[in-house]
């Protein structure tokens, strides 16, 4: 497949933002050329940072850009809030934070699906987290 | 006289250059290939049909220096259509001179070498599977029955290809038994235990059963001195002793849960 | 509550739900809300839940799910997954995700065999 490079950016306003971003990451790793798998591994990724926008600030942004070093191709994702920020990063990354049941705040999670997950986040200046994944040849 | 030359030779897309690069003139097949009319590009730079990684790493002025000085500068790489898609190109530059020896400009030849570069890609991509097949082999070998023979250690890598292929032939063949058999690998660490878990647990979420098979006395040693917790999973010291729990297990009606070994 | 995207049919004493591709965090919701109705309406056996057309399975899709088992187990029943594509399997096994209390099955035909098998006493659960 021969990528395109390619960038874009969509508000996170509506519950149901998180599935426009799920397509819209879709898309940009499908025709970056990503395989299957890697593809449900970004927009899954995606998925659960789209929703702490909308959960946790109710409004953000979520911006994507394709990447190319040397020989290789890769995709970045920036997830962009003004929301109430994240306490204790550290700890919200930990395995097994959460507020009941599930993977709480889906990040140690999602930071297993791409090659590189960074957080830069503190109480009331909003949170911003980006992460790049890069194509398996 | 140039110019019909060039027009008539349909495949090629055949342009000139001026002695700092700017286009001069333009053909049919250039303008076919790279998307603009001769009125559109004519006196523009010819960095335009180049990706803007390749212009910012000064790779237009290498090439009109390096034709200048040698005479001719071929090379294969990406280049950009006026709607911005890229394409595959071969491109030929070569510097026209005058009687004199002075420089008058560049004759520069395209061609899109793109179909040529999807089969490429095509092979490639078979002859990867090809490989892959043989790293990490996935075989039906009874109905309902995939065997997974596995040899040497699993880094990450392996293991991501073994699930992707493990899972995808489960899933195509509806088998409800998977058989890993660890014969062939000579040693286990904790990574490679680890990467086996995995691989069973992606397994049973399709609803299909792993058994793990060949664990020979010092496999069983290693796994439990370093505390490796396989109590989850199905395990047999032979691929023999795994085939008959595999049949037991396909010939109930019901896929049983019973945890007797 | 997007209601009308979930639709469970009754087979043989048992629910069955076809997950659309790509649902929405209210669709996941209401699945939540449908079964729960449901069971109590038909005094099933259990759940057949059916995600061979799902494409993402994140740590909500997993939560509502999860919660759902249970109280369906609290019910009286059992939940079976079916055909859980590769790449989310892959996925949701890297993330960790828990499927707690559910079972799986290739196939909806598989998964009605294992409805009618009594679970163990222990509580059959494959995960």
């Amino acid at each position: 497949m021969i990528p395109v490079p390619s960038s874009g950016e969509l508000a996170i306003r509506a519950e149901n933002d998180i599935v426009v971003a799920r397509r819209a990451v879709r898309d940009a790793a499908t025709q970056l050329g990503f395989g299957a798998t890697d593809v449900t591994r970004l927009v899954t990724a995606a998925s659960e940072l789209a929703r702490n926008v909308f959960k946790y600030a109710g409004r953000g942004v979520m911006r994507w850009n394709s990447m190319q070093a040397e020989t290789r191709i890769g995709l970045e994702l920036q997830f962009v809030d003004d929301g109430p920020g994240i306490a204790d990063v550290n700890r919200a990354m930990e395995e097994g934070y959460s507020t009941g049941g599930g993977l709480g705040l889906g990040l140690p999670g999602a930071r297993r699906l791409v090659d590189e997950l960074a957080i830069h986040s503190a109480v009331g200046e909003g949170t911003t987290v980006t992460l790049k994944k890069w194509r398996r040849n | 006289m140039l110019q019909t030359l060039a027009d008539t030779i349909s495949d090629y897309a055949i342009i000139f250059l001026d002695p700092n690069g700017n286009v001069t003139t333009w053909n049919k097949a250039a303008e076919r290939l790279k998307g603009w009319t001769a009125e559109e590009i004519i006196g523009q730079h010819f960095s335009k049909f180049y990706p803007p990684e390749d212009v910012a790493k000064g790779k237009t002025e290498l090439e009109l220096k390096t034709a200048a000085r040698d005479g001719r500068f071929e090379d294969e790489g990406w280049r950009i259509r006026k709607d911005g898609k890229r394409f595959w190109a071969n491109v030929i530059l070569t510097a026209l001179r005058d009687k004199n020896g002075n420089l008058l400009g560049y004759g520069k030849v395209t061609r899109d070498l793109s179909e040529r570069r999807r089969t490429e890609e095509q092979i490639h991509k078979q002859a990867q599977e090809i490989f892959e097949m043989a790293v990490v082999p996935v075989v039906q070998v009874w109905e309902g029955v995939i065997l997974v023979p596995l040899i040497g250690t699993l880094d990450s890598q392996r293991t991501q290809q073994l699930m992707e292929r493990l899972l995808n032939k489960v899933t195509e063949t509806s088998s409800p038994v998977a058989l890993l058999d660890i014969t062939g690998v000579p040693a286990i660490d904790s990574q490679t235990a680890q990467h086996l878990i995995e691989t069973v647990s992606a397994v049973r979420l399709l609803g299909a059963e792993v058994i793990l098979t060949g664990v020979r006395p010092s496999i069983a040693q290693t796994l439990v001195h370093l505390g490796i917790d396989l109590s989850n999973v199905i395990t047999r010291a032979s691929l023999a002793a795994g085939l008959r729990m595999a049949l037991n297990i396909l010939h109930l009606n019901v896929v049983s849960h019973d945890s007797t070994r | 509550m997007n209601h009308a995207a979930i639709s469970v049919i009754k087979v043989k004493d048992t629910l069955m739900v076809t997950m659309p591709s790509d649902p929405d965090d209210s669709t996941i919701a209401a699945l939540q809300e449908r079964v729960l109705e449901s069971m109590e309406r038909h005094a099933a056996k259990g759940l057949i839940l059916d995600i061979s057309a799902v494409e993402t399975l994140d740590s909500y899709f997993a939560r509502t799910v999860t919660e759902t088992a249970q109280m369906v187990l609290l019910m009286g029943g059992r939940t079976i997954i079916v055909g859980m594509r590769p790449a989310v399997a892959m996925t949701a096994t890297q993330m960790g995700l828990k499927l707690n209390r559910i079972e799986t099955a290739l196939s909806v035909d598989r998964a009605l065999e294992i409805v009618d098998t009594p679970p163990k006493p222990s509580g059959n659960h494959r995960q």
